[in-house]
């Protein structure tokens, strides 16, 4: 029975604390502020807003393919 | 280790994104497909299994001759084959590639990781094999016996620590919301699967207390573990194939932290109308109606940051399969909520209907996010198109008419079952004839699914061999000339190989 007494409530206690630790961490870190740039957090200056990134095969508008962006001559870079 | 070699010009800011971004995918190759190969063979042997099991609901004597392949057996392998074969590894390579991604950077552990996917498999062969031989635990979603812990505890010790040591070194101070949904359901997966089993294989607790334990988890599985990583997938792919932010930020993170506070309450509405203490049915149908909040703010976000963008869902096969997941997640959820109502339990439980509302959870939510996650994330880990747009389109269709023929059936068929069943004149045996021709339409539906994942499977192997076009630009920008080149490129090398014999 101990085991279960230990499970419950040490995982309940665990939990919540990890939690809290959770949101103060994230309210400290400033997590909440400046929730415009949060969103657009996941796009660069290489894949902005606006830029569609996702295409079936052979379906993708050429023009961009032709802007030299080649992974082959980046990742050739990268290893020099 | 290779370090970055970029001229240090204006202009080569662009061409640094992209260096990083290719860096990042380029991290996760082996730890990624290692999981996602391995989750599409569990795929395909839950399908051959679930096949099995539901010929048997209308054929019963189909195979029954050989005791490793009778009903009580098959179900649960087929259930524990997509939990944790499938929807759990194709989860893990997902929610490893975008922390790499979101954080910006590589994926540590580049050893252990690939081994981990491996110790997964082993543990997953090993359930599934003490299943089927009669091994069994006996207690849902728990079936696999107590040893394969020690497998998935070794990966999942790995996992949290390749969790926090890319939220550590991360190169974008914001946590983006799906980081949020991944962080959590991290933490509290292997929490949920170590008090479970513990709870409900330790001696003293059996009968309705070890139920009670076994629906709370069986209930977060789906609530705390893949409904985070799944809307993690849709937070992050919808704004970045559309091309546009998350409609409202604000409410996205109030999503997170309500589904935080609520989900874990609502596990035992399972158990509504068993002889259970009314007051912990009460708190789980409590549980169940806060998941309005979190449900809502999900649906809301999810359809507006999609109004105007949906002619991308014809050019877009991730979004696609996304789109369908995040509709499903909506649905399943709002109807879970309402089907935990006690006069909705009425009716509806201990018939078919739980499975239809189950299937729609796993299945059009759960795993066709991870359908449509994949198709965004081979490509950019093997920098290669996939190789055929008409097969992905044979795999959508082919997967969404199926699983809306299953739940629409058996959910139908469910709901007359239990009205039936509610009506004591009716004979039990006129229920049971009237459920026959919907389990049969399910077995229909069933084997569609099924073509549509061996389809899928036929691509990705596909994807491995490198029958693609090679990827010319940073995302899938393929041209009809770069087609042309590496249709000209693989002929000399067949005329090559022709000459050398």
């Amino acid at each position: 029975m101990l085991v279960v007494y230990v499970v419950i409530w040490g995982s309940a206690v665990l939990l919540g604390i990890s939690a809290v630790w959770g949101l103060v961490w994230a309210i400290r870190t400033g997590q909440f502020h400046g929730l415009r740039e949060g969103a657009e957090s996941i796009f660069d200056d290489d894949e902005p807003v606006g830029t569609p990134t996702d295409f079936f095969p052979g379906a993708a508008p050429s023009a961009r393919a032709a802007s030299g962006n080649n992974v082959r001559t980046m990742e050739a870079k990268w290893q020099r | 280790m290779a370090t970055l070699a970029v001229p240090n010009k204006p202009e080569a800011l662009e061409s640094q994104e992209l260096l990083t971004r290719v860096q990042t995918d380029r991290s996760c190759r082996q730890t990624v497909l290692i999981y996602y190969t391995s989750a599409v063979f569990w795929l395909l042997l839950g399908s051959v299994l679930a096949i099995l099991a539901s010929l048997k609901m209308h054929i019963p004597g189909f195979l029954a001759d050989w005791e490793w392949l009778t009903f009580g057996r098959v179900r649960p392998a087929h259930l524990n084959s997509m939990i944790y074969g499938w929807a759990v590894m194709a989860a893990i390579g997902t929610l490893l590639w975008l922390q790499a991604r979101m954080g910006r950077v590589r994926l540590p552990l580049p050893l252990l990781l690939p081994v981990s996917g491996l110790v997964w498999n082993v543990g997953v062969a090993y359930g599934m094999i003490a299943i089927l031989i009669g091994y069994s635990s006996s207690t849902e979603w728990l079936e696999f016996p107590v040893p394969v812990l020690g497998f998935f505890g070794f990966c999942l010790v790995l996992i949290i620590y390749a969790t926090l040591v890319m939220m550590m070194r991360r190169k974008v101070h914001h946590t983006y919301v799906s980081q949020w949904y991944i962080y959590g359901g991290v933490l509290w997966f292997p929490f949920l699967y170590v008090s479970a089993l513990i709870l409900t294989q330790a001696p003293h607790i059996n009968g309705t207390v070890r139920a009670i334990a076994n629906w709370w988890f069986a209930h977060n599985v789906l609530g705390l573990w893949l409904t985070p990583i799944g809307l993690a997938s849709a937070y992050y792919f919808i704004p970045k194939v559309t091309g546009r932010p998350v409609h409202s930020y604000h409410l996205s993170l109030l999503g997170f932290w309500t589904l935080a506070l609520f989900y874990n309450w609502a596990g035992t509405h399972h158990l509504v109308g068993g002889p259970i203490p009314a007051w912990v049915i009460t708190v789980g149908i409590v549980g169940s109606m806060m998941m309005f909040i979190p449900v809502t703010t999900v649906a809301i976000n999810h359809h507006m940051t999609m109004l105007g963008q949906f002619h991308h869902l014809r050019t877009s096969p991730t979004l696609r399969f996304v789109v369908f997941g995040a509709m499903s997640y909506t649905l399943v959820s709002f109807h879970g909520s309402l089907a935990a109502l006690r006069s909705f339990s009425e009716v509806a439980h201990f018939t078919h209907h739980t499975i239809a509302h189950s299937h729609l959870g796993v299945y059009c939510f759960f795993t066709m996010m991870m359908f449509g996650a994949m198709y965004y994330i081979f490509p950019r880990i093997l920098r290669r198109e996939w190789s055929s747009a008409p097969l992905i389109k044979v795999h959508f269709w082919t997967t969404a008419i199926g699983s809306i023929v299953y739940v629409v059936g058996l959910g139908w068929a469910g709901w007359v079952q239990g009205s039936m069943m509610n009506n004591p004149d009716i004979p039990f045996m006129d229920v049971v004839k009237y459920t026959i021709p919907w389990l049969e339409s399910r077995s229909v539906a069933g084997t569609l699914m099924s073509v549509g994942h061996f389809v899928f499977a036929y691509l990705v192997w596909r994807m491995l061999r490198g029958d693609g076009a090679d990827q010319q630009g940073p995302t899938l920008l393929t041209t009809a000339r770069s087609l042309r080149k590496q249709r000209e490129r693989k002929a000399r090398a067949r005329e090559r190989a022709r000459e050398v014999a």
